[in-house]
C-alpha cells in the first residue's frame, strides 16, 4: 500500500499535533493574567499538551519517513460529514424553529438518507417516538423543551 | 465495617429502586444486543434523564444496564458472529459455531447463566473487598488524596496499552477541560470568555456524551451495517430443561469469575482481557482442546463468567479510590458525580446508604439477568438485530440532544456536547484512549484542590506533599506504574533476544 497524500504533513496524526499544539498556546496567553496558583494547573496542562503534541508529530514523521502509510481517518468521510452536518442542523433548527418540528423532521430524515427508506416505517417510527417524548418528558416530567428563537423573536 | 451493608438492604427492596434494576437489566441487554452500542454509551446517555430521579434509583438503572449489556453482547456475537459489545468478542469462537448447527438457543442460554454467575461473584467481591479498603483511605489526608488523584490518572494512562503519549494528551486534556470556571478558592475566572454558561465549569455529562455517545452514532450511520438473524439457528427451550447440561461447567465458573473478578481489579484492563484469558486457561485445562473453536458450550461459559465477573470488581478502585479500571467504571463515577457523591475515601463515610444500595443492585441485577434472558426473552431479543441501524441513530442522536438540554434547559450545553463529539471521534479514529479524559476530567479538578490545601497547610512549603509514609508509598505507586510497562517490555525483549541467540 503507498502513501495517497502529496504531502507528508496532511497525515492524520500530524494534523492532530499541529491543531493540538496551535489550541494549546493560544489558551496559554490567559494563563499570564492569572494569579500564579490559579495559572498553575491549567499552564502545566496546556505546556504538557504542546511537548506532547510535538512528540506525536516527530514521532509520525518519522513513521512517514520510514514509508509508513496513515491511514485515513475515515473510510466513508462523505457519510461522516454528512451525519455531523444533519446533527448540528438539528441542533441548530430545535434553537430556532422548536424542538418538535425540528424532531419530527429529523427522524425521517437522518434514517431515510442513511438507508432506511419505508415511508409506513418512519412514520410509525417518528409518530412512537415524538409521542413518546411528549408523554414521559413534557406531559410527565414538565421538561420545557426549545421553542424556537424565530417564534419568540 | 459490614454493618452498613446490611443496613442498606431494605432500602434496595423499595418498589422504585427494585424496578430501576429491572428495566436497567432489561435495557442493558437491548443495547448490549446492537451491535455499535456498548454500556458506557447507553449510561452516557442516561445519566442526564437520571437528575430528577432519587440516587439509588439512578444507580440501579446504570448497575442493570452495565450487567444487561455485559450479557447482552452475547446475542450478535452467537447468531452473526459480531460482539455486541468488545467484550463479547471470545464469546464468538464457539457461539457461532454452535449457532450454525442449531444450538443457538442454548448457545444463549449458556451465556446467560454463566454471565450471571460471573456478576454474582463480582458483587460479592465488591461487597468484601470495598468496605475495608475505604477504611484504609479515610484516613488520607489532602496531600494523599493528591497523590491518589495522579496515581489514578497514571495508572490508567500507561496500563490501558497502546501508545502513552496519546494517553497522556487525553489526560492533560481531560484536566485541561476540569479547570474552566471559577477558580474555587479566588474566584477569578478561568477560560470562561466572558461565556456566564461556564463560569460553573463543564458538567460532567455534556463531556460524557459527547465524547461517548455522539462517536457510535456516526459509526452506526457511517457503517450501513446488514443485520438480521433467522430463527432456525436459535433452537430454543426452557432454561431449566437446559441447566444438567452445564452441570459439568462449574470449574469454568469458579476460574472465569476468579480471573474476571481479578482482572476488574487492575486498571485499565477490561472485560475484553478477562474473556480471553478465561477462554484460553479452560481451553488449556480441558480434556478436549481440540472440540474448542467448533463449537464447546464451556468456551462460550469460560467467556462470558469473566467478562460478566469484571464488572462489579472494576468499581472496587473506582468506588474506594476515584480510579476506575474501565471506561464504564469512568462513566459511572460521572453518574456518581451527577447526584452529588464524590468517588473515593469519604464516599462510604458520608454516604453508605447509597453506595452500599448500589452493591446490591449490582447482585440483584446479576441475578434478575437469567430470569430476564431467559428463553422467551432471547427470542425477542435476536429479533431486535433486525432493527434499522439509520433509524436507531437518528433515535439516539434526538435523546442525546433532550439528555443535554434538560441539565440547565440551554442550547449552548448542546453545542458544547457537539464540539466535544467531533474531538472524541476524532480522538476515536486515531487511537487516543477515552478514560483518560473523563479520569482527568473527575480527578483534575479533586487534585488541584486537594494540592492547594495541602500547601495551605503546609504554608506554602512543597515538601508538606512527600512529608509522611502514605504519600511516600503512593509516590513510588505512581513511579511502578509510569516506568513499570517500559521496563517488562525491555526485560521480555531482552530474555526473547537471549532465546534466539
Amino acid at each position: 500500500m503507498t502513501e495517497a497524500r502529496r504531502n507528508r504533513l496532511l497525515r492524520p496524526e500530524t494534523l492532530t499535533a499541529i491543531g493540538l499544539i496551535v489550541a494549546a498556546t493560544g489558551f496559554l496567553i490567559p494563563t499570564f493574567d492569572l494569579r500564579p496558583i490559579s495559572a498553575l494547573l491549567p499552564a502545566a496542562m496546556l505546556i504538557g499538551l504542546i511537548v506532547l503534541s510535538a512528540l506525536l508529530l516527530v514521532s509520525d514523521q518519522r513513521k512517514a519517513a520510514a514509508g509508513e502509510v496513515a491511514k485515513p481517518v475515515s473510510t466513508a468521510p462523505g457519510r461522516v460529514i454528512g451525519a455531523f452536518a444533519l446533527i448540528v442542523g438539528y441542533a441548530v433548527a430545535t434553537d430556532l424553529l422548536g424542538f418538535y418540528p425540528s424532531t419530527i423532521v429529523i427522524i425521517p430524515l437522518v434514517s431515510a438518507i442513511f438507508g432506511y427508506r419505508s415511508p409506513l416505517g418512519l412514520v410509525i417510527a417518528t409518530a412512537i417516538v415524538v409521542g413518546s417524548i411528549w408523554l414521559i418528558f413534557d406531559f410527565g416530567m414538565s421538561q420545557d423543551f426549545p421553542a424556537g428563537r424565530l417564534w419568540q423573536d | 465495617m459490614y454493618s452498613d451493608l446490611l443496613n442498606a438492604l431494605p432500602e434496595v427492596f423499595g418498589l422504585a429502586n427494585f424496578l430501576a434494576v429491572i428495566i436497567g437489566v432489561i435495557a442493558g441487554i437491548v443495547v448490549g444486543a446492537m451491535p455499535g452500542l456498548s454500556a458506557t454509551m447507553a449510561i452516557s446517555v442516561l445519566v442526564p434523564f437520571t437528575f430528577g430521579l432519587e440516587p439509588l434509583v439512578a444507580l440501579g438503572l446504570m448497575a442493570g444496564i452495565y450487567n444487561g449489556a455485559m450479557y447482552g453482547g452475547a446475542i450478535p456475537a452467537v447468531l452473526l458472529r459480531i460482539p455486541g459489545t468488545p467484550a463479547a468478542v471470545a464469546t464468538t469462537f464457539d457461539g457461532y459455531p454452535m449457532a450454525q448447527r442449531g444450538e443457538g438457543g442454548f448457545a444463549l442460554q449458556v451465556a446467560v447463566v454463566s454471565s450471571s454467575i460471573g456478576g454474582i461473584a463480582s458483587a460479592f467481591a465488591l461487597m468484601l473487598l470495598a468496605p475495608p479498603l475505604s477504611k484504609v483511605t479515610l484516613l488520607f489526608g489532602p496531600a494523599e488524596v493528591f497523590w491518589v488523584a495522579v496515581f489514578g490518572l497514571a495508572s490508567i494512562i500507561f496500563l490501558l496499552g497502546g501508545s502513552p503519549v496519546k494517553g497522556l494528551i487525553s489526560a492533560c486534556f481531560g484536566v485541561f477541560v476540569s479547570v474552566i470556571g471559577s477558580d474555587p478558592i479566588f474566584g477569578s475566572d478561568r477560560f470562561t470568555f466572558n461565556q456566564l454558561e461556564l463560569l460553573d465549569g463543564i458538567s460532567i455529562v455534556i463531556l460524557l456524551v459527547g465524547l461517548y455517545a455522539l462517536p457510535p452514532v456516526i459509526d452506526l450511520l457511517e457503517t450501513p451495517l446488514k443485520t438480521g438473524v433467522s430463527e432456525d439457528k436459535l433452537g430454543t427451550e426452557p432454561i431449566w430443561k437446559a441447566l444438567p447440561r452445564m452441570k459439568g461447567f462449574w470449574k469454568t465458573w469458579i476460574r472465569g469469575s476468579l480471573i474476571g473478578i481479578w482482572i476488574g481489579i487492575l486498571p485499565g484492563a477490561g472485560g475484553s482481557m478477562a474473556a480471553f484469558m478465561s477462554y484460553n486457561e479452560a481451553r488449556r485445562a480441558s480434556k478436549h482442546p481440540e472440540r474448542w473453536g467448533e463449537g464447546e458450550p464451556e468456551g462460550v461459559a469460560a467467556a462470558e463468567t469473566a467478562n460478566n465477573a469484571d464488572t462489579a470488581s472494576a468499581l472496587i478502585p473506582a468506588l474506594t479510590l476515584g480510579i476506575p479500571g474501565t471506561a464504564v467504571a469512568a462513566v459511572m463515577l460521572g453518574g456518581l458525580l451527577v447526584h452529588g457523591l464524590q468517588p473515593g475515601p469519604m464516599l462510604f463515610r458520608d454516604n453508605p446508604d447509597v453506595v452500599f444500595g448500589f452493591m446490591w443492585q449490582f447482585l440483584f441485577g446479576a441475578i434478575l439477568l437469567v430470569l430476564l434472558g431467559g428463553s422467551l426473552a432471547t427470542n425477542s431479543f435476536a429479533r431486535l438485530l433486525n432493527l434499522p441501524r439509520p433509524l436507531l441513530g437518528s433515535i439516539i442522536i434526538v435523546l442525546m440532544l433532550i439528555g443535554v438540554y434538560s441539565i440547565h434547559g440551554r442550547m449552548f450545553d448542546v453545542y458544547l456536547m457537539l464540539g466535544f463529539g467531533a474531538v472524541g471521534w476524532v480522538m476515536d479514529k486515531l487511537k487516543f484512549p477515552l478514560p483518560p479524559v473523563v479520569l482527568g476530567l473527575i480527578l483534575g479538578a479533586f487534585a488541584e484542590e486537594n494540592l492547594r490545601l495541602a500547601l495551605r497547610i503546609g504554608r506554602g512549603d512543597w515538601g508538606v506533599l512527600f512529608r509522611n509514609t502514605t504519600s511516600l508509598v503512593l509516590v513510588a505507586l505512581t513511579i511502578a506504574v509510569i516506568v513499570g510497562p517500559g521496563l517488562k517490555k525491555r526485560i521480555l525483549d531482552a530474555r526473547k533476544a537471549r532465546t534466539a541467540d
